[in-house]
């Protein structure tokens, strides 16, 4: 499904060369939940931003569903956004004038899908709502709802055009632990439903939803181990 | 990239969104618009309504109306057209009459000073006209009381005159004039006839001036033999006026024996040439009026760019989000550029409005022959069509600039 070859990303700052990644390997496979752990400024961030096709590698190779995105054009990019990934974001990034049902409708707006009804649409993102149990908050605007509601709303936005693959950077950073549970029963029933997951924390009761932890350190992958290996050597460290 | 139709539904819906949410902004930013669109306008409008206005005068004038004068090539030696081979003579006229047939009416019209007198009065310098019958008809001059003149005056030579009403006055003739005597160059003149006074109107035509009309063969005898004379004459209808002056164009040079190449020794003109010169004005405004709004355009567009600059500014990270759930950088920028539109749009929209409600204010001025004034369809087309080159224009470089963003800073911004 996703198959990372020997990606570097190398920021310039003036003279300066930030290496943020310095030759990432990595395979995720269909169904995979994964949790992305490891410092701050380890890379997660870089490494999740290209994945999820924001950004490009400076070098190396990136596979998606079996096309080498890495050097699509800007617009083509912006296709795969629309249709293969989904995105949810630590802040939410809710359209503030919109509702919740006209924020989860947004991906739609973009999409290739020719002649859609609005009947449609609007039965597409009620089912998404419904799938993050949300259904009754439908036309709350983001002000009228909780931190965990808000990032309901996005993660059903960011399911509605069914993507290949899930990708969360922090999405519960900014939620407490009751909120994050209520978030991670979320990804887990998505999961559980056949959606492929990729998740930055830096919570391990988060990792712990995941199958498998990737570390990393320096930009580089330190451990990649399913995900009781994993917590038993945080604990032993 | 083909955007679909809910993309335009959903990106104008937003900019008259982001124009709500910002209405004092917005407001303040479409002023230049607004003020540019208004005051062209209404100018558009008053000239319209005065084109209106002069139209009907030139109509009621008689746009059918053709006259013929005797004319010197500009570019000959005078020694050559001499003024005896380009004077009209009374046969020419005949000649017209019988072979222009789209003419309804025409008669030659000869002006000379005399001296005439009433019993009560003695006045120098009066211009009479020697006039045929068809004048009525081809100046459109009615009689209020009395008769006009008919054939029997102008083939028998008849001694009558008819008069205006100021000349009534000038001589002291009772009000009912008709019937009295005057003397005109010492001959004994019956008055048969009032001729109304003409109205005052906006091209010449002095109403106040007293005027005397005899017949023709009676003024030629009173003149010396070089007389001078034109023609007015009346085409059937305003449609076959054309047709009627190049009837007249050929007869002249047939009678004068004028060869191809060579140049008139006459002018045939009809009133249409000052219609023509009116619409000429007329557009020249309109063209004064266009520049203006050119001028405020720009100043409104440059407005407009700088609110756009700011819009993209304070949702960068709105066009980061869209970014990230698929938008191209030709849906963004197509976004922006619909927004820059709409609220440019809608300053035309209420510039619009306010030369419409302008207009309908200077037709309420009395006097001011603007009864018509309105704001054409093609100028309100016109306003709509420069408001969204400019929203366009103005937006195009700030649009460039959200469809550049990158994502992930975008998302970052504060
Ligand atoms: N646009 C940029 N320009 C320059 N350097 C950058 C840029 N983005 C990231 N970096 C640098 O790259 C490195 C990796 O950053 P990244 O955001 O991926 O870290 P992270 O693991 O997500 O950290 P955190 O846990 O704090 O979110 C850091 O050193 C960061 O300063
Ligand atoms: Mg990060």
């Amino acid at each position: 499904m996703i198959r990372v070859r020997q990606m570097k990303k190398i920021y310039r700052v003036g003279e300066e060369e930030i290496r943020a990644l310095r030759g990432v390997d990595l395979h995720v496979g269909k169904n995979e939940m994964i949790a992305v752990m490891g410092a701050s400024g380890s890379g997660k961030s870089t490494l999740m931003n290209i994945i999820g096709c924001l950004d490009k590698p400076t070098e190396g190779s990136y596979e998606l569903d079996g096309h080498d995105v890495s050097k699509m054009s800007e617009a083509s990019l912006a296709l795969v956004r629309n249709e293969k990934i989904g995105f949810v974001f630590q802040s939410f990034e809710l359209l503030a004038r919109q509702t919740a049902l006209e924020n989860v409708e947004l991906p739609l707006i973009y999409s290739r899908e020719a002649g859609l009804t609005s009947r449609e649409r609007t039965r597409r993102a009620l089912h998404a709502l419904n799938r993050v149990r949300l259904a009754d908050r439908v036309s709350h605007r983001p002000n009228q709802l909780s931190g965990g509601q808000k990032q309901r709303v996005a993660i059903a936005r960011a399911i509605l055009n069914k993507p290949a693959i899930l990708m969360a950077d922090e999405p519960t950073g900014n939620l407490d632990s009751v909120t994050t549970t209520e978030i991670m029963e979320i990804f887990r029933q998505l999961h559980a439903e056949g959606q492929t997951v990729l998740i930055v924390t830096h919570e391990n009761e988060v990792a712990a939803y995941c199958q498998r932890v990737i570390r990393l350190r320096d930009g580089l992958v330190l451990s990649d181990l399913p995900v009781a290996q994993d917590q038993a050597g945080q604990v032993i460290a | 990239m083909i955007l679909s139709p809910y993309f335009y539904s959903q990106a104008i819906k937003l900019a008259l969104s982001q124009i709500w949410a910002n209405r004092k902004r917005s407001l303040l930013t479409a002023l230049g618009i607004i003020v540019g669109v208004a005051s062209t306008t209404s100018v558009i409008a008053a000239l319209s309504g005065l084109k209106t206005s002069v139209l009907t005068e030139f109509e009621s004038f008689g746009a059918n109306r053709i006259y013929v004068f005797p004319d010197r090539p500009d570019d000959k030696p005078r020694n050559l057209y001499p003024r005896e081979k380009i004077r009209i003579k009374p046969w020419e006229v005949r000649e017209l009459q019988a072979s222009c047939p789209s003419l309804r009416a025409i008669t030659p019209v000869t002006e000379f000073g005399v001296s005439i007198a009433s019993d009560e009065r003695e006045l120098d310098g009066i211009t009479v006209v020697g006039i045929w019958p068809d004048w009525h008809e081809a100046e459109n001059r009615r009689v209020i009381s009395g008769r006009k003149f008919n054939g029997i005056d102008e083939v028998g030579e008849r001694q009558v005159c008819l008069l205006n009403e100021s000349a009534i006055d000038e001589l002291r003739l009772p009000s009912d004039a008709v019937g009295s005597h005057i003397l005109v160059d010492g001959r004994r003149f019956l008055v048969v006839g009032v001729i109304e006074t003409l109205q005052a109107r906006m091209f010449g035509g002095d109403s106040n001036t007293a005027e005397l009309f005899i017949p023709f063969s009676v003024a030629i005898k009173l003149q010396s033999t070089e007389f001078f004379l034109r023609v007015v004459a009346l085409a059937k209808s305003a449609e076959v006026s054309e047709e009627a002056k190049s009837e007249i164009q050929r007869t002249m040079r047939r009678i004068r024996g004028i060869q191809p190449g060579d140049p008139d020794t006459f002018r045939a003109e009809a009133i249409d040439r000052y219609i023509d010169q009116f619409k000429t004005l007329a557009s020249g405004i309109t063209a004064i009026a266009a520049g203006i709004v050119g001028i405020s355009l720009l100043v409104g567009g440059i407005g407009i760019m700088n609110i756009m600059l700011v819009s993209v500014s304070e949702r960068t990270r709105e066009i980061g989000l869209r970014k990230a759930v698929g938008a191209t950088p030709a849906a963004i920028m197509m976004q922006f550029l619909l927004e820059a539109m709409v609220l440019c749009l809608a300053g035309g929209l209420v510039g619009v409005i306010i030369g419409k409600l302008f207009a309908i204010g200077l037709t309420l001025i009395p006097g001011a022959r603007l009864e018509n004034a309105d704001v054409p369809m093609w100028a309100v087309f016109l306003s709509f069509a420069f408001s969204a080159a400019v929203g366009l224009g103005f937006g195009f470089f700030p649009a460039l600039k959200a469809s550049r963003l990158d994502p992930i800073e975008a998302l970052r911004h504060e």
